[in-house]
């Protein structure tokens, strides 16, 4: 089962995770102005909404995580030399 | 950066095949890129010159791939069997699962002569290579899996079916299968 966090500090409530997901996983506390999970079950851990939040506010534990063949390791060890 | 080059030297005659693959997994991960970039610039100049033909070309090859992939697993009328199987087939390149909403009860939904079912792809290739690339996924080489599904799944329930893309994202992709039993 996919848990997910959503760190209250640095959601900026922009909605984006809300209209971005096609299993309306989050809804947005418009009192609060931060997203809130309202229905787990139904994450099928594609991480759209990771890409799309601006603040990288989202957690998904427990999920397979697809193989990543595109990170070239040369380029990583060359932008590690600067960053 | 430095790469070190090595050159294989040696005797060989057309009719031997060497008994193991050469060089070490640092090749393979380079050939691997090179192949991302070249399928890639592929797609996306497949679609320059041919517009939404290019959709049809791809489909096409992933389809004849499909029914190769197909050949591989026994015949059955039962759809969660056969996507079962064609899981552990297609598994290395298309990690696929079947999905459901947490209220519904079965995978498979009937509707008139339809099933329907939902598939999860969490490893592909080919989001794999569009991302390698920086191109948009949805683009005609999600077509190859289409057809390769479809043609998978003609080969192992001889009958006709369509793929319809719900969701992508850059874990996994929503997919909907569906096997039209009227098309046999």
């Amino acid at each position: 089962m996919v848990k997910i966090k959503v760190d209250e500090d640095a959601c900026v409530g922009c909605g984006s995770c809300v209209e971005d997901c096609p299993n309306d996983v989050y809804e947005l506390d418009k009192e609060h102005g931060k997203t809130v999970v309202v229905n787990e079950g139904d994450c099928m851990a594609c991480l759209s909404c990771h890409e799309i939040c601006p603040s990288q506010a989202l957690e998904h534990d427990d999920i397979h995580v697809a193989k990543r063949l595109y990170i070239d390791r040369k380029v990583n060890k060359a932008i590690s030399k600067i960053i | 950066m430095e790469i070190e080059r090595k050159e294989i030297r040696g005797d060989f005659k057309p009719e031997l095949i060497p008994p193991e693959t050469g060089g070490d997994i640092n090749d393979y991960e380079e050939a691997l890129h090179v192949l991302m970039k070249f399928v890639g610039s592929m797609s996306s100049a497949l679609e320059q010159v041919s517009g939404r033909g290019a959709n049809a070309i791809v489909y096409q090859a992933g389809k004849r791939m499909g029914h190769e992939a197909g050949k591989m697993t026994e015949k059955t009328d039962n759809l969660e069997k056969a996507m079962n199987e064609l899981s552990e087939i297609l598994g290395m390149e298309f990690y696929f699962e079947m999905w459901k909403p947490s209220g519904q009860e079965e995978y498979t939904v009937e509707k008139g002569d339809e099933t329907i079912v939902k598939l999860l792809f969490m490893d592909c290739v080919v989001r794999q290579t569009l991302r390698r690339t920086g191109l948009p996924q949805k683009g005609p080489l999600c077509y190859l899996l289409y057809g390769y599904m479809v043609g998978a799944v003609e080969e192992v329930m001889s009958i006709k079916g369509k793929l319809d893309i719900d969701h992508v994202g850059p874990n996994a992709c929503l997919k909907t299968l569906t096997i039209k039993w009227g098309g046999k």
